[in-house]
């Protein structure tokens, strides 16, 4: 074995050139790897120019959106180029999916790539608020820009006495049941009289002992909304998830009653679909759909889906039942913000007033399936006489959204763990509420 | 004979001028090398560096600031009543995770190998689950587990085998079977096309010889086979277990790591903790235990392995 250099380079051929070349091209491979950049978030579009990248005079304004589906991905790409048209500007879009979107907001974020502008769950503004990488556009939502949004909405973007967004969709709950199933149980169809939970549970029972479908679509799987689907019952029993001072409060007597009944309807009562600790509330949502379930709560999508579909059932849709101390109808509100980091601010805004134009919040809203927020929207005779919108505008009246917690999803999770604990029979509701308790009081201090 | 002292400085003297000699004389394999290693530390020593410094710092994803808590992580997840559970969920998940995949890969290539009718078909249809992207797969096991519209349950309706839909995957005591089952699925094909290039790489005289000294099949399996294969096996069952150690995606979409966190492992976990939950130094704590884990399992593995002198 040759065992020095000339040795080395004569026996492998390789002379001084070749040898710097290849020295040379390792570089710059490894060089270009450090300095290529990719914002790795699966949108769809590549980014490869900063917003604020000019190109004759033309402003680039980067928009991101979450969980564009085929019933809206056309409306996107028609007003994305009218907005490039009016403007003389490029938009660069970008989707990517609800599992993905705040983990790609964050590492856009931290990464010093936020986009211009993205429309998402109002309540992640916390988060961001405190990293101070939103702008308050206060300004816009007290002038009458702001004015023409329901005002509960509008509020849902405020934090800490600032707009950090526009409210841009909403949605509420109701109880949707299967009239066929209802009279196949003997029930009335037409007017159920299902006022309270109890009401639902006499009827759940009464279609479980009439007939072979499950009566009640429970959620119990680990996954957020399953906290989103409980907290009906949580908040209409009386029982808040943290008090005035922001501490949790989640194991109160109140509670602990409202995470009982849920479980027992389970446990005990034996009314909901096999397994709800195997099931989402997409799950329990598209069981529904299928007509093999009596009765879920779910969004006003549910009943467009049925109607798209050739499921070939009749439903009716009732106001989320009311518990000991009130009824709830779980509001959530997605807003639309622009980021701090954005060099192209009155673009921006520019962007947003021009997707809150009444005719194109209206298309956006009656394709989508999401609420208006826009007031002058919502009281088309579109939403007011729809069968399917109705009973949602109605529920307006019943909204209740989570609190805005800047570790929200940490709130959640435990709250999940214990609502599962609960259904899966493994502690009482009493212990799964007070070690929910425990550990969120440790979290949150 | 000179004191420690001396021996200790002329030993290190020569140690210095043998590692200086060597420099010379291998200048240009280490210039070759260089760029490489400088990429290498860029993307794989610099985030090892970087999450191990942020375990060291509390923060929250709502909070550009960083405080310094030490190694207060550590000791909260090291007393933390879960951590436990966690552990051996995660070893659950991997030896039966691994067990299983080396099992059904071997027994799979022993019989490729042999010359059966539509071996070609069969060993392409084999590789099929791996060549599926993991997500997926796990997405059409939870089809197939789903309690309402899942295969499994109609075929044991059908049967009578039981009344109502049952959900393996909602089930606290038996959803880790359901996940397990799936990642063996996975998993195996990968096995099986390695084992079967270890064994066509056998010397067909060895079983040749045995059979005329009258040695059974299975002897030829444990005496030829597996002692032959054993490099190939090192290798194969280091990297299935680095990987279903890391694995996330089925589990993930499986069951998110419940019901009950039943299901997670560490690397679920550090998910929830960090990103989902927005802890990022506990979560790089995690990381940094899990990195621990593995880097002391790999030198044991390697070092039982290599015992008795043998080179991969």
């Amino acid at each position: 074995m040759p065992n020095n250099q000339s040795d080395l380079s004569e026996e492998y051929g390789i002379d001084r050139r070749q040898m710097l070349g290849a020295i040379g091209g390792g570089g710059i491979i490894a060089i270009s790897g450090c300095l290529g950049g990719d914002s790795g978030d699966g949108g769809s579009n590549g980014d490869d120019g900063g917003s604020d990248g000019d190109d004759g005079g033309q402003q680039t304004i980067q928009f991101l959106t979450m969980g564009v589906g085929d019933n809206i991905r056309e409306f996107f790409e028609e007003n994305n180029a009218q907005l490039e048209e009016e403007y003389n500007a490029n938009l660069e879009f970008t989707s990517v999916t609800w599992d993905n979107a705040q983990q790609t907001v964050n590492n856009r974020v931290d990464g010093g790539e936020a986009p211009d502008v993205a429309r998402w769950p109002a309540r992640w503004i916390p988060q961001l608020v405190g990293k101070e990488e939103l702008v308050p556009i206060t300004d816009m939502m007290e002038g009458e820009f702001g004015d023409q949004f329901y005002q509960g909405m509008a509020d849902g973007c405020m934090y800490q006495g600032e707009y950090y967004g526009a409210p841009w969709a909403a949605s509420n709950k109701c109880l949707y049941y299967n009239k066929d199933i209802f009279e196949a149980a003997g029930l009335n169809s037409e007017d159920p009289q299902i006022d309270t939970w109890d009401d639902m549970l006499s009827a759940a029972q009464t279609i479980t002992e009439e007939t072979d479908t499950p009566a009640l679509g429970l959620a119990g799987a680990d996954a957020i909304e399953t906290g989103s689907q409980y907290y009906h019952y949580h908040w209409s029993y009386g029982a808040d998830l943290i008090d005035d001072a922001g501490q949790p409060v989640v194991n109160s007597d109140e509670g602990v009653e409202a995470l009982k009944f849920y479980s027992d309807l389970h446990l005990d009562h034996g009314v909901t679909q096999s397994s709800p600790l195997s099931s989402t509330r997409q799950d329990i949502r598209q069981l529904f759909e299928s007509g093999s379930l009596g009765m879920v709560i779910a969004h006003v999508y549910a009943g467009i889906n049925i109607d798209n579909s050739d499921a070939g059932f009749d439903y009716g849709i009732m106001q989320v039942p009311e518990g000991p101390s009130g009824r709830y109808s779980l509001n959530t509100i997605d807003g639309i913000s622009i980021f701090a980091q954005t060099e192209v601010e009155d673009l921006a805004k520019d962007l947003l007033r021009f997707y809150f134009e009444e005719d194109r919040h209206f298309e956006y809203a009656s394709n989508k399936g999401f609420m208006p927020t826009v007031e002058a929207v919502g009281n088309r005779d579109y939403f007011q006489d729809s069968k399917n919108w109705s009973p949602f505008i109605e529920a307006g009246q019943y909204a209740r959204a989570r609190p805005k917690l800047s570790n929200f999803n940490q709130f959640n999770n435990r709250m999940v763990q214990a609502i599962q604990e609960a259904l899966g029979d493994q502690k009482s509701p009493q212990e799964a509420l007070d070690d929910a308790q425990a550990d969120l009081e440790a979290e949150m201090q | 004979m000179g004191t420690a002292e001396e021996y200790t400085e002329s030993s290190t003297d020569s140690r210095l001028q043998q590692s200086a000699i060597h420099l010379r004389q291998n200048r240009q394999a280490y210039l070759l090398v260089a760029p490489a290693a400088i990429f290498l530390l860029g993307v794989v020593g610099w985030p090892i560096f970087e999450t191990f410094r942020l375990s060291l710092y509390r923060s929250p994803a709502d909070s550009a600031i960083e405080t310094y808590v030490g190694f207060q992580h550590y000791v909260n997840i090291l007393t933390n009543d879960f951590f436990p559970q966690l552990l051996w969920q995660t070893g659950r998940w991997v030896l039966l995770g691994v067990a299983g995949k080396t099992l059904l890969g071997l027994l799979i290539a022993v019989h490729l190998k042999d010359d059966i009718w539509g071996r070609k078909f069969f060993r392409t249809t084999f590789l099929i689950p791996w060549g599926i992207p993991y997500a997926i797969s796990a997405v059409v096991f939870r089809w197939i587990e789903h309690p309402q519209y899942g295969y499994l349950n109609a075929i044991l309706l059908k049967l009578g085998v039981i009344d109502q839909g049952i959900g393996i995957l909602g089930n606290p005591d038996v959803a880790w079977v359901g996940v397990v089952v799936a990642d063996i699925w996975i998993g195996t094909p990968f096995m099986a096309i390695i084992f079967l290039a270890g064994l066509q790489s056998i010397p067909e005289e060895l079983y040749e010889a045995a059979a005329i000294d009258g040695a059974e099949k299975w002897h030829q399996f444990r005496y030829i086979t597996i002692p032959q294969l054993k490099s190939v096996l090192l290798i194969a069952t280091l990297l299935s277990t680095i990987w279903t150690f890391v694995s996330f995606d089925v589990i993930w979409t499986m069951t998110g790591g419940g019901p009950i966190n039943t299901t997670a492992t560490l690397v679920i976990w550090i998910y929830q903790v960090g990103l989902q939950n927005g802890n990022l130094g506990e979560g790089a704590a995690y990381s940094v235990i899990g990195f621990l884990f593995l880097m002391v399992f790999a030198v044991i593995y390697l070092r039982i392995y290599t015992r008795g002198g043998d080179e991969l």
